[in-house]
């Protein structure tokens, strides 16, 4: 079986600085893969690499055994791949409801289906287990705007599974959160993983957050992966302790 | 009837006709202040010849009937398809695409500029007289409540309000409405759900044409078409989106039936030859008191 992402020898130059510098690395399905490392070890320039929102300079980027290279962010959503962002991105006018039901909903068809076709595209229901599911119930009908920060942090969890991904890469969701909030994030991501066999990428600060979610986590100092393993084996690594201290 | 001194004689039938007559008016101003706040909320996009595009339909269609000599409704259809066409597409296309990149500065110049060229060149080329236009209704007046109510009024308020109703449940009851919503909300993550961003875009640019249109046709019988009118109707939608709040439709909605109202009853009560200040003492007023609007909401995120 195709490992679900396979990123492949990628690099990634500003000019003369190498943010990305040759990663490899596979995720499996039903895997949950940390991506750590100080502040400008590449993490994000790689996620946006993988994302579609930055052009690699070098290097393969597989979705479930396809390349990817060239595709906009949306055609990625179309492949499956949904992600949640680091600064909140809901639509905060919207109800609860209707901002699930938009990420879930496929943007084709022709002018008149998209006239007179249903408004909620038939996903009310399916919306409303997913609401149940991040336990959001008692807000469905509210603004997204009014929700606190982390309802909202799960709001966007809630939208990025709601299309089906086959992968969803998440954006430091820990960012922000409140720890009770965050106890419940974490809860309902590996409720989601275990349940639906969901897989995901994380990239996340908070390393309690990362060694207690992950199965497996990668470490990236200045562009490189300098060790890989799961939560314990990161977690002694002393080429990890001395990117963190030693800086 | 109370005798107020300096109201003269006042009188509630009076009273009432220019309650309505002023409603009427204000849904036009309406529909030219919900174009603002469209325009707005999908591109950061303010139209400062928004008032021309008012008056240029008119045009149209006094140029299709005058000179090509085409029955009034064939000249009313080729005209909204022509405004769509010109003040929705084109506008959208030549003027905003290539400068919303840089910026919101560069847009309000080349829109106030576009109004001059607009204003000036129906001036130079058509004619600086004011035109009769063919009126839509009949000019009867019913007999409402003791008060003699245009026909007219009522058929205005009924169309423009409609048209805002029917605005108003194609972007909330259609998927594409509400992709719509999404985009002006937040485009970056509209786009990456995939939805058609610039697409949605573009069709806020022809709704405001369309609605532009409307508004024309409404308010050139009353007012007469004239090169110059897009300087008041410009001004007083303008004022009315910010009244009303300028990043709500419903807002927009309130902000222009008021300024219509307040306008005609000062006309009436007050001073005629003050009325054209009404609206700006309106607008200081609530700058002033309320500086998000009647019913918008503050911008920016407390976190």
């Amino acid at each position: 079986m195709n490992p679900v992402l396979s990123v492949r020898n990628v690099s990634k130059s500003f000019g003369g600085l190498r943010a990305v510098d040759d990663v490899s690395f596979d995720v499996h399905q039903a895997e949950i893969l940390g991506l750590i490392g100080p502040n400008g070890s590449g993490k994000s320039t790689l996620f946006n690499c993988v994302l579609g929102q930055l052009p690699a300079s070098a290097g393969t980027v597989l979705v479930d055994g396809k390349d990817v290279a060239g595709k906009r962010p949306c055609d990625l959503n179309k492949l499956g791949v949904g992600r949640t962002f680091q600064m909140l991105q809901v639509f905060p006018e919207m109800t609860v409801l209707d901002n699930i039901i938009l990420a879930g909903q496929e943007h084709k068809g022709t002018m008149l289906s998209r006239l007179f076709g249903k408004p909620d595209a038939g996903l009310t229901e399916e919306a409303l287990r997913m609401i149940d599911f991040f336990r959001l119930g008692h807000q469905t009908h509210e603004k997204a705007g009014s929700l606190s920060y982390g309802q909202q942090k799960l709001l966007d969890a809630a939208m990025a599974f709601m299309a089906g991904p086959k992968l969803v890469m998440l954006d430091e969701p820990a960012g922000g959160v409140n720890l009770t909030m965050l106890a419940d994030l974490k809860e309902r991501l590996r409720a989601f993983n275990q349940e639906r066999g969901a897989t995901f990428v994380v990239i996340e600060h908070n390393m309690e957050f990362v060694m207690s979610l992950c199965t497996r986590i990668i470490v990236l100092a200045n562009g490189r992966i300098i060790a890989e393993g799961d939560p314990e084996t990161v977690r002694n690594d002393p080429t990890v302790i001395e990117a963190y201290l030693g800086g | 009837m109370p005798d107020l001194p300096f109201l003269g004689t006042f009188s509630m039938n009076t009273f009432f006709q220019l309650f309505v007559s002023g409603l009427a008016t204000g849904s036009i101003y309406a529909l030219a202040a919900i174009g603002f706040t469209l325009l707005w909320q999908a591109s950061q996009t303010i139209n400062f010849a928004q008032g021309e595009f008012i008056m240029l339909p008119a045009f149209f269609v006094l140029a299709g009937t005058q000179f090509l000599g085409l029955s009034f409704p064939v000249a009313m259809a080729i005209a909204l398809v022509l405004s769509v066409l010109l003040l929705g597409l084109g506008f959208k296309r030549v003027i905003i695409d290539p400068l919303l990149p840089h910026g919101v500065l560069p847009i309000v110049i080349a829109t106030i500029a576009l109004g001059i060229l607009a204003k000036e060149s129906v001036k130079q080329f058509y004619t600086a007289e004011a035109q009769p236009f063919p009126a839509l209704f009949s000019d009867r007046t019913l007999n409402i409540l003791g008060a003699a109510i245009s026909v007219q009024d009522i058929a205005v308020l009924l169309i423009a309000l409609g048209a805002v109703a029917l605005l108003q449940l194609f972007l909330n009851g259609t998927k594409i409405g509400r992709c719509m919503q999404a985009t002006a909300q937040n485009p970056q993550v509209a786009e990456i759900l995939g939805v058609p961003v610039r697409r949605m875009i573009l069709f806020t640019f022809l709704i405001n044409a369309a609605l532009a249109f409307l508004a024309s046709v409404l308010i050139s019988p009353i007012y007469l078409a004239k090169f110059s009118n897009g300087e008041t109707l410009g001004l007083i939608a303008f004022i009315a989106a910010i009244v009303g709040g300028f990043n709500q439709i419903r807002g927009a909605l309130a902000g222009g039936l008021l300024i219509g109202v307040v306008d005609n009853l000062a006309a009436a009560y007050i001073s005629a030859s003050y009325r054209s200040a009404v609206p700006l003492i309106l607008l200081i007023i609530i700058i002033l008191v309320r500086p998000q609007g009647l019913l918008g909401k503050a911008e920016g995120r407390t976190v």
